[in-house]
């Protein structure tokens, strides 16, 4: 077992020098490699929303390992400063604990991978692509859409995904099925313990990376599953969701959308809620450190939208840079403009951010 | 704007400049050597392949496919950063910096697609010598390449040396 940093950070450090000289053939079983991404935040906002001040973002520790040359394991672990830290009766910890990801995968081929465990639900872009390394987003903030804690896509699911690529003459198209426990009935929190109802959710994704325009993915998502509630009962619920994101970072767009619909079991009403985001960056040449952005987003709940009663309304903008000062890290700053629905008043934040991975 | 969203602006900047201006001092990467002469795609001998598409080998370099037509996984050495060898690979076929190579590694183990990185190799020699002993290894080195246990693959049909092979 071996500790080592980020699989490419960590090519100057000695214990690398000594993987290397023992030759790939002689790989040894588990191959434990523990890395992990940080942040410090600090915000100031016009009217109060979310923390004040600097405030401690994720430390998160991803814990990769060969179990064998076509089994592996991926494990990730977030601790959260609480708000609430030091209050209650026993005390609240000052930092929550949770298993974001807990992975093990059979490799087959390219073309079949099958794993069970807890996942960020592979049906939005950016809670795959990212998740919970602040230094792999260029943005500081994630979309609210697939916000953490957040209720507007399931942002996790335990259960068995199938997946895999074929090169489907250069389009290189790669697909996820999977069936799980979709939400508690604490509708942002997944079914760690079991499923809240006798439905289970599935989903299916598929998403092209063609090689005639290299950087380029796009692909869709449907998501299905019966949401239990605590106060209103259960809820047929529908998402089709759909992103395209352009990689390369002169400029680097990506777009995405998803719709929920929402249907009350045994009734024919239907609730549809829509949230969209576009975010446009690119990389400066002449400082190719610096890195502006911008992004718009939307989030609409359906009249008479039972689930998602609590979701706010969203129409923002954000407008920030960002700054690579060293391989690892980056810092960003941003400015937020944005309203919670009709008759809102709007709030205006400014944001910074140090993000690293280690 | 309010006076308030004035100074809320205004704090963020002033916290953003301070610590830009710590870590403005961050020590800086390397540049990439220059030289010349293509670079030769070395495969371990039992791999049964002979010609790669370009694509194909971008998406090896950057873990998109990880196994070989007869099942064996693709074990991808790569020479360490500053590396000519490296670089030739990175840019010409990756068409990425240096940083972003290694974000998109990093990014690719985050994201649970592979358990590892690739393997650095720290001298041609050890890049022919891993090869040669590991089954499904791939490896990039100067041309020509005279070694037992490796052979030198194709790259969209151009063999190193032949007018148009582009990875130099």
């Amino acid at each position: 077992m071996g500790l080592a940093s980020p699989a490419f950070a960590q090519q100057d450090s000695h214990e690398h020098d000594a993987a290397a000289a023992q030759g790939a053939g002689d790989a040894s079983y588990p191959s434990l490699k523990i890395a992990g991404f940080g942040d410090v935040n600090f915000s100031a906002t016009d009217k109060p929303e979310g923390p004040k001040g600097f405030s401690l973002g994720q430390f998160v520790l991803h814990m990769a390992s060969e179990l064998s040359p076509r089994v592996t394991f991926f494990g990730e672990v977030s601790l959260s400063a609480r708000a609430d830290a030091g209050t209650g009766t026993p005390a609240a910890t000052g930092f929550n604990t949770e298993v974001e990801r807990m992975i093990v995968r059979f490799d087959q081929s390219d073309r079949l991978k099958i794993s069970f465990g807890r996942y960020h639900t592979p049906i939005n872009y950016w809670n795959t692509a990212f998740h919970h390394g602040q230094w792999l987003q260029t943005t500081a903030s994630r979309p609210e859409m697939i916000q953490f804690g957040g209720r507007f896509l399931p942002v996790h699911f335990i259960g068995a995904l199938v997946e895999g690529s074929v090169p489907a003459s250069g389009w290189n198209v790669g697909y996820k099925a999977g069936l799980g426990n979709g939400r508690s009935t604490v509708i942002s929190r997944g079914g760690d313990a079991g499923d809240a109802n006798g439905n289970r959710a599935w989903l299916v994704n598929g998403f092209s990376k063609p090689d005639r325009l290299y950087g380029l993915e796009f692909g869709g998502s449907l998501y299905g599953d019966t949401v239990t509630t605590a106060a209103a009962g259960d809820f047929g619920e529908r998402i089709v969701s759909a992103h395209v994101a352009w990689s390369k970072e002169d400029p680097e767009i990506i777009a995405e959308v998803a719709s929920v619909r929402h249907r009350k079991s045994g009734s024919s009403d239907v609730t549809w809620n829509h949230a969209y985001y576009i975010q446009a960056a690119y990389r400066l040449p002449a400082f190719n450190r610096w890195k502006p952005y911008y992004r718009f987003e939307h989030i609409g709940i359906g009249a008479g939208e039972v689930v998602f009663a609590a979701v706010p309304r969203l129409d923002g903008s954000t407008a920030g840079v960002r700054y690579d000062a060293s391989p690892l890290a980056a810092i960003k700053g941003e400015v937020r403009s944005w309203t919670r629905g009709e008759g809102s008043v709007r709030n205006v934040g400014g944001f910074f951010q140090v993000c690293f991975t280690f | 704007m309010s006076t308030h969203m004035l100074r809320t602006v205004a704090r963020t900047l002033v916290v953003f400049l301070l610590a830009g201006a710590v870590l403005v001092m961050a020590p800086r990467p390397a540049l990439a050597q220059s030289g010349g002469g293509d670079i030769a795609v070395v495969v371990n001998a039992d791999v049964p392949v002979d010609n790669l598409s370009l694509a194909d080998l971008r998406r090896i370099l950057l873990g998109d496919r990880e196994f070989w037509p007869s099942g064996a996984r693709v074990a991808l050495l790569i020479r360490a950063p500053i590396a000519r060898e490296r670089d030739a690979a990175v840019r010409n076929v990756c068409q990425m910096s240096e940083a972003q190579f290694r974000q998109h590694w990093i990014a690719k183990v985050f994201r649970a697609d592979a358990a590892k990185g690739p393997r650095i190799v720290y001298s041609n020699e050890m890049a022919i010598d891993q090869a040669s002993r590991t089954p499904g290894a791939i490896a990039f080195v100067p041309a020509p390449v005279a070694s037992r246990g490796v052979k030198v693959l194709k790259i969209d049909g151009k063999a190193p040396g032949q007018t148009g092979y582009m990875l130099r």
